[in-house]
């Protein structure tokens, strides 16, 4: 599938603003296919929870729904970062900006 | 003649070819010949990564971003299966563009390994 959008950044970008705008404490989000087929526990469990409890500031938190959170937010911020660099250069060298 | 070469590069298309061609043109024919010999042992194939994915779904996460050099995002995705599969489903419709991506960089690292060594 050849899609013009750049999937991977928009996916990550847009996870990250929906982990910050909901209530962690609250909300439960399910978007995990373990859950779905009926197990109990799953290795990326509390990851979105975790992450988002990051984003509000709450670190304790953060640590005790999931140990990767941290680690996990900031590789997604680099591989981000990655993606933005090499969308500018994409668009440097369409429009011949220098 | 360099040209029938880049053909028989295992599921290359239209894009990539041209990207190379373009990259290469000012390179002498021994340096288009030393950077086609090191292109061949860097670049990665489509089909590989298409495979790493599916391999995502049923046992180890993750392997097609350590073959493509991302070590963070690889080792997320294996201890968090994938998280939680969706990172795997990213992958597997964006396998193409990211493998495309990874061997853009290194024909731009392999021009200029070509372009300096002396033979």
């Amino acid at each position: 599938m050849i899609k013009k959008l750049p999937l991977e950044l928009i996916s990550w970008i847009g996870s990250l603003l929906y982990l910050a705008g909901i209530d962690p404490h609250t909300e439960h989000m399910s978007l995990c296919v373990f859950h779905w087929l009926g197990f109990a526990w799953c290795p990326g469990c509390g990851l979105g929870h975790s992450i988002s409890f990051l984003l509000h500031g709450e670190f304790l938190q953060s640590w005790n729904a999931h140990i990767l959170g941290g680690f996990g937010l900031m590789v997604l911020f680099h591989r981000i970062g990655q993606l933005l660099r090499l969308e500018y250069s994409k668009y440097q060298l369409k429009f011949n900006v220098n | 003649m360099d040209k029938n070469l880049l053909l028989s590069l295992p599921g290359i298309e239209s894009e990539e070819m041209l990207f190379i061609q373009e990259a290469i043109k000012d390179l002498s024919e021994d340096a288009q010949r030393n950077f086609l010999l090191l292109y061949q042992g860097r670049r990665k194939d489509p089909q590989t990564i298409l495979i790493c994915c599916i391999i995502g779904f049923v046992g180890v996460a993750g392997v097609q971003r350590f073959i493509l050099g991302q070590i963070g995002m690889g080792i997320l995705y294996f201890f968090t299966a994938g998280l939680c599969f969706v990172g795997t489903i990213i992958d597997l419709l964006n396998y193409k563009k990211m493998t495309l991506e990874f061997n853009q960089s290194q024909i731009v690292e392999c021009k200029l390994l070509a372009a300096s060594f002396r033979s």
